[in-house]
């Protein structure tokens, strides 16, 4: 009974570890983000001369940063999945096993 | 025969016999409501762009760009980004610890019947404001595309999708969604080489033609969304909301784990977004090459852009080239109602027959063969009743509709749904003030707005995203603090968290 409940507090204890891995991850990675796109629609809606500053040709600078929070999402999604696997996964499979030998314990 | 009629017969046909299919295999709950979570990443990842991308997308985000510029570009981004907020910080979870709906999730970290009953409420909410103008859209859709009565219009795209769920449950409404993104992507894959090869594949060409024909405000922001809060409102809108709408939510469960989740998203961003992508692109073709006065002429929402570029791509009005890729395009355009109307169907019939009837009225209580032809039953129920509302919004401005469906997932189901997965003193009360004021301060400012009242608006605001987001969040909170402290709740959330993150539930 002692082992069964040490092992659903270390499960919990690796959770603990889990989120806190994750935030560090997530927190930045989702500032970012919103940075990038909801700092867009507020240059969109405040600064609309500065948006049509001209790059190439008639691209401007709005129709590149479209551009650019397009291929960050992309880069976010791939990078979150490295991330999740490299990182999470191991953790998440540490709790799970925590978990089965509380089960043993039964 | 008419190339549109002949086409969608083709693409009526095959998913019928999909719903043929997928019915002989579906006889539990779990094969009903997500497919027996057997799908591959891939397949869920088709699934969710067919579910995403609805009218809206298809048809709507081109014909904006092309009336409008930089704002319909702004338009086609935002479902992109907001699937890094799904990816982040729902999929996972969602798979992890729910079993079939929104409500499965609030009802195992809460336990509490108020609870579930405020999660149906936000789930049946957003849906119908979804769903109504979907069936309002099919309505003129199909008129503009066939020729038959807007009446009749709602009344067939309402049989087909009762068919597909009723019959077919999830694993017939994901076939319907995987055809519809793979004909989807494939008509936009032709058409952007199409426009590619006339511009000697230098996109730059558009940017300056269309620059020299509509003056440099064209690829300026603020055409369409003239008050700089409704741009802010949008963003926030789509990258929160999408979070909070349960019809693509429940996808999640239609795969065996997390991981799946995980990469199913990955997927989805790469399918939805390059489309997304892509539709910037036709907008400022069709206004090159076919012209806005033209695009006006045919549908003063710009709704036809896509069709009449495709049919312009295809060698022009007359011609067989040009009207078989009209006729591609306008089925498709069909075909994509019919799949986001089904999903929107099916969660709600799940909300139904699993959250309010099984759940709630019987408390667990209903044998597993009996609430499979509840949930069937329910289907029907709710189809018959999207056909009503839709034959009842003909003429009505359902615009509104859309923004207040994407808006109270935003305010409403966002945070409480954030709050449950990762507050600790998160409780009932908390549930009910989220959904509350977030329901509540959406619709009433979305009543008193522009959208609604013109020129008479007691607020400037076309999406109220902006104030009641914020707004639901402080319900939430405040409602939580009033409710006192929930010790049972607090002292089961290290179990709960456990399975959010690792999908183990423990006791």
């Amino acid at each position: 009974m002692a082992r069964n409940v040490g092992s659903l507090e270390a499960a919990h204890a690796s959770v603990k570890l889990l989120v806190a891995e994750k935030l560090k991850y997530l927190v930045p990675m989702t500032i970012v983000f919103m940075t990038s796109y909801i700092g867009l629609t507020i240059l969109a809606g405040f600064a609309k001369d500065l948006m049509g500053t001209r790059l190439i040709g008639s691209l401007n600078l709005g129709f590149a940063l479209i551009a650019f929070n397009y291929l960050l999402s992309w880069g976010l999604a791939i990078v979150y999945g490295r991330i999740a696997a490299d990182r999470f996964d191991p953790l998440a499979a540490r709790a799970v096993a925590d978990i089965a030998r509380s089960g043993e314990a039964k | 025969m008419n190339p549109t009629l002949g086409i969608f017969v083709i693409i009526l046909l095959i998913t019928l016999g999909i719903t043929y299919w997928a019915a002989r295999r579906t006889s539990t709950t779990a094969d009903f409501y997500a497919a027996d979570s057997q799908l591959t990443a891939c397949q869920n990842g088709f699934a969710l762009a067919g579910d995403w991308c609805s009218a809206a997308a298809f048809l709507g985000f081109t014909g904006l760009t092309a009336l409008y510029g930089m704002d319909g570009a702004f338009y086609a981004l935002g479902p992109l980004v907001a699937f890094c907020t799904v990816l982040f910080l729902i999929a996972e979870p969602m798979r992890n610890t729910g079993k079939y709906t929104l409500g499965d999730i609030i009802r195992s970290r809460m336990q509490t019947r108020t609870s579930l009953l405020a999660a149906i409420v936000g789930t049946v909410v957003v849906n119908f404001a979804y769903l109504m103008p979907q069936m309002a859209g099919a309505g003129v859709l199909v008129r503009l595309l066939t020729g038959i009565s807007y009446d009749w219009a709602v009344v067939f795209v309402g049989i087909s999708m009762i068919v597909y769920v009723a019959f077919g449950g999830m694993l017939a409404t994901t076939w319907v969604q995987i055809v519809k993104a793979v004909l989807m992507l494939s008509a936009g894959a032709i058409i952007l080489v199409m426009i590619l090869s006339l511009v000697h594949f230098n996109p730059l060409t558009l940017f300056a033609e269309t620059e020299q024909k509509y003056g440099a405000k064209y690829l300026l922001p603020g055409n369409y969304l003239k008050n700089p809060f409704d741009q802010i409102s949008l963003g926030l809108g789509y990258t929160l909301g999408l979070a909070g709408l349960p019809h693509v939510m429940t996808r999640f469960y239609t795969v065996p784990d997390a991981k799946t989740a995980r990469r199913s998203v990955v997927w989805v961003m790469f399918l939805a977004g390059a489309f997304f992508a892509g539709t910037t692109i036709f907008g400022l073709a069709a206004a090159d090459f076919v012209g806005q006065d033209v695009i006006r002429a045919a549908d003063r929402g710009g709704n036809l852009t896509l069709p009449l570029l495709a049919q312009y791509l295809g060698g022009g009005k007359g011609t067989f080239g040009g009207d078989l890729m009209l006729g591609f395009v306008a089925a498709v355009a069909v075909a994509t109602i019919l799949a986001v109307v089904s999903a929107l169907t099916l969660s709600t019939s799940s909300a139904i027959a699993h959250d309010f009837y099984v759940n709630w009225v019987k408390r667990g209580l209903v044998e597993v063969k009996q609430e499979v032809w509840l949930a069937r039953a329910a289907a029907v129920v709710i189809g018959v009743l999207a056909i009503a509302l839709g034959i009842l919004a003909q003429g009505v401005n359902v615009a509104v509709l859309v923004i207040l469906a994407i808006c109270v997932a935003a305010s409403a189901n966002f945070p409480v749904l954030m709050l449950s997965l990762f507050w600790r003193r998160f409780n009932t009360g908390g549930v009910v003030g989220g959904m509350a004021v977030g329901l509540v301060s959406s619709v009433a400012l979305a009543m008193i707005g522009p959208a609604m009242r013109g020129a008479d608006a007691l607020w400037p605001l076309v999406n109220p995203t902006v104030v009641s987001l914020p707004l639901g969040f402080l319900g939430a909170v405040l409602g939580t603090f009033a409710w006192g402290r929930d010790e049972e709740n607090e002292q089961r959330f290290d179990a709960f968290l456990l399975q959010v993150h690792t999908g183990v539930a423990s006791k």
